[in-house]
């Protein structure tokens, strides 16, 4: 007797299922089996909506963060500080930064960062389009919100270089601080991060 | 100390719930019957590694998707579960976001083997492991810099290998990296190697019995002039494009042994080697007692069935008192008075009775 198997559409959408990040053959198959059950009116506004998504949202080709087809609500929006560039890794990294309420300038995602271990290069990123727009002479100060490991910290220092080569000597180049934590004790801290807090001592006004 | 050590599914183990007790303990059996693996566990648990293996996956049990070691110390709860996608680490079942953290409410760990000798005798690699296992249960930070570097070596190393004309511009990014986490190394290890001598010294004159016999350590640093390792590696360029490697750096480092003033894997004779390796870790010992002001636990694998009497007795003298040790050895026929009256436990087949 023939091995019974779901039918090939469900397996299909099980396998779709299964290529998003995080899930594996376990998940995909509980929530593809979930989703038949909830029936049409629960599927069909849900595969139009990621439908919409896909055909209405793209890549904004100047920061990179997501945009429709009418506006990147980030470097077209108004109110924003036109001299000021934020370079980050992903563009999940903007909300933060925009929560924050701290920063009201213009972004630039990597689109990820140099790593020879996962074999990633310059040439992989989008720091061609990075120096095209610092060369355009709008910038006075890029920040580096990069990741604070060994590949975020190599990838500040690759763009730097070609940062100053870009930008002249008036562009300034700064980075996010790191040390102690908003609200942490010196007795927590590790060694690494007390003399970076050190070296980025500030000023009491 | 620990109170109780539980395993699951850690290699030869499936399951294995003991009960521990103050002082000595006596693991007895066979070859290839589980014994080291009990003491590797007691490490892994509070150190979070292995002094057998780099890399956890190996510690395993056939068939299994991963293992857990979990154990009290005193009054704390450690677990520590580790599996092909998740690791988890909780003190008193609160899950812990890394390993530091975990390791600052974690114990002290001396580990003593009958491999030691190679402490004195084979590369320096061995004796830079020494001393980063030392440094990283002595400085919350020390393991932070270490893999970074570590990550950042083998970054650098792919680049320089990669390609037919070196792309310096994306190479030194690393080498800045290089030489930020690499001065931390240099600077913690030697102002370890500055502490830990007058207890190597000392140690070495109790264990040979002979006032004489000295035993003095230097830290070779491998980073050029004035450790500016950034400065070095850029006049050492056409070096690296020839060996298509990090020249220079920690990872290069060596710790000097001598006996009587002279490097003790050459001149000294086999017993002085061997008493060398034993005034290593009884000298750690006692730097994490004066320093930490707690006793290490003192995993012993396979020492005592090999010494003399007389090192024997001398190691027992001189270790601390407070300590907890658990030992390992294939026979008992050493065991004599001086020892007093351990806990012993026969292993068998990945059993414990």
């Amino acid at each position: 007797m023939a091995q019974i198997e779901y039918p090939t559409p469900l397996l299909q959408l099980i396998a779709q299922l299964k290529r998003l990040p995080g899930i594996g053959a376990r998940s995909a198959e509980r929530i593809g089996v979930w989703l038949l059950q909830r029936g049409p009116e629960f599927m069909d506004p849900f595969a139009a909506t990621v439908q919409q998504a896909g055909s209405e949202v793209a890549e904004c080709s100047v920061c990179g963060f997501f945009r429709t087809k009418d506006l990147c609500l980030i470097c077209e929006g108004s109110g924003r500080e036109d001299s000021l560039l934020c370079v980050v890794e992903q563009p999940a990294d903007i909300l933060p930064l925009e929560r924050s309420g701290g920063y009201k300038g213009h972004y630039h995602t990597l689109r990820g960062r140099i790593s020879p271990l996962d074999n990633v290069g310059p040439e992989d990123l989008r720091i061609g389009e990075l120096s095209k727009r610092v060369r355009e002479g709008i910038f006075s100060e890029v920040i580096l919100a990069l990741s604070a490991d060994v590949e975020g910290e190599a990838t500040a220092n690759y763009l730097t270089e070609i940062l100053r080569d870009a930008g002249g000597a008036s562009l300034r180049v700064t980075r996010l601080a790191r040390g102690i934590p908003v609200g942490g004790g010196l007795e927590s801290a590790d060694e690494l991060t007390l003399c970076r807090a050190l070296e980025g001592r500030s000023l009491m006004q | 100390m620990l109170t109780s050590l539980r395993l699951s599914h850690f290699r030869c183990f499936e399951s294995l719930r003991l009960p521990l007790e103050p002082g000595m303990t006596l693991f007895f059996g066979d070859n290839a019957q589980g014994k080291t693996s009990i003491l590797e566990a007691a490490c892994v648990l509070l150190r979070l590694q292995s002094p057998r293996t780099s890399s956890l996956s190996e510690l395993v049990h056939f068939g299994a998707p991963g293992f857990a070691v979990a154990g009290d110390l005193g009054d704390t709860e450690l677990r520590h579960h580790y599996g092909p996608r998740i690791r988890k680490l909780l003190v008193d079942g609160e899950a812990q976001a890394s390993s530091g953290p975990y390791l600052r409410q974690s114990g002290l760990v001396v580990w003593m083997a009958s491999d030691d000798l190679a402490l004195v005798r084979s590369s320096a690699e061995g004796r830079r492991r020494y001393l980063d296992f030392m440094a990283a249960q002595l400085h919350p930070g020390y393991g932070t810099a270490l893999r970074a570097y570590d990550r950042a070596l083998r970054s650098r190393n792919v680049l320089l290998k990669r390609d037919a004309v070196p792309r310096w511009n994306e190479i030194d990014a690393y080498t800045r990296l290089l030489a930020e986490h690499g001065k931390m190394l240099t600077t913690l290890r030697r102002s370890l190697v500055e502490r830990l001598r007058p207890h190597t010294a000392e140690a070495q004159r109790h264990i040979s019995g002979r006032e004489d016999e000295g035993l003095d350590l230097a830290y070779e640093a491998a980073s050029g002039p004035g450790d500016d390792l950034a400065a070095t590696l850029l006049a050492r360029r056409e070096e690296e494009v020839r060996r298509r490697q990090t020249v220079a750096g920690p990872h290069r480092d060596d710790l000097i042994l001598l006996v009587q003033e002279r490097p003790a894997a050459k001149f000294a004779s086999e017993g002085q080697q061997r008493t060398v390796a034993l005034a290593l870790k009884l000298a750690q010992s006692r730097l994490f007692l004066t320093e930490k002001e707690r006793a290490p636990v003192l995993l012993i694998d396979d020492v005592f069935g090999e010494l003399d009497p007389g090192r024997r007795n001398a190691l027992m003298a001189a270790w601390p008192k407070e300590s907890q040790k658990l030992i390992t050895t294939t026979h008992l026929g050493w065991l004599d008075a001086a020892c007093g009256s351990p806990r012993r436990l026969v292993v068998s087949g990945g059993r414990v009775a």
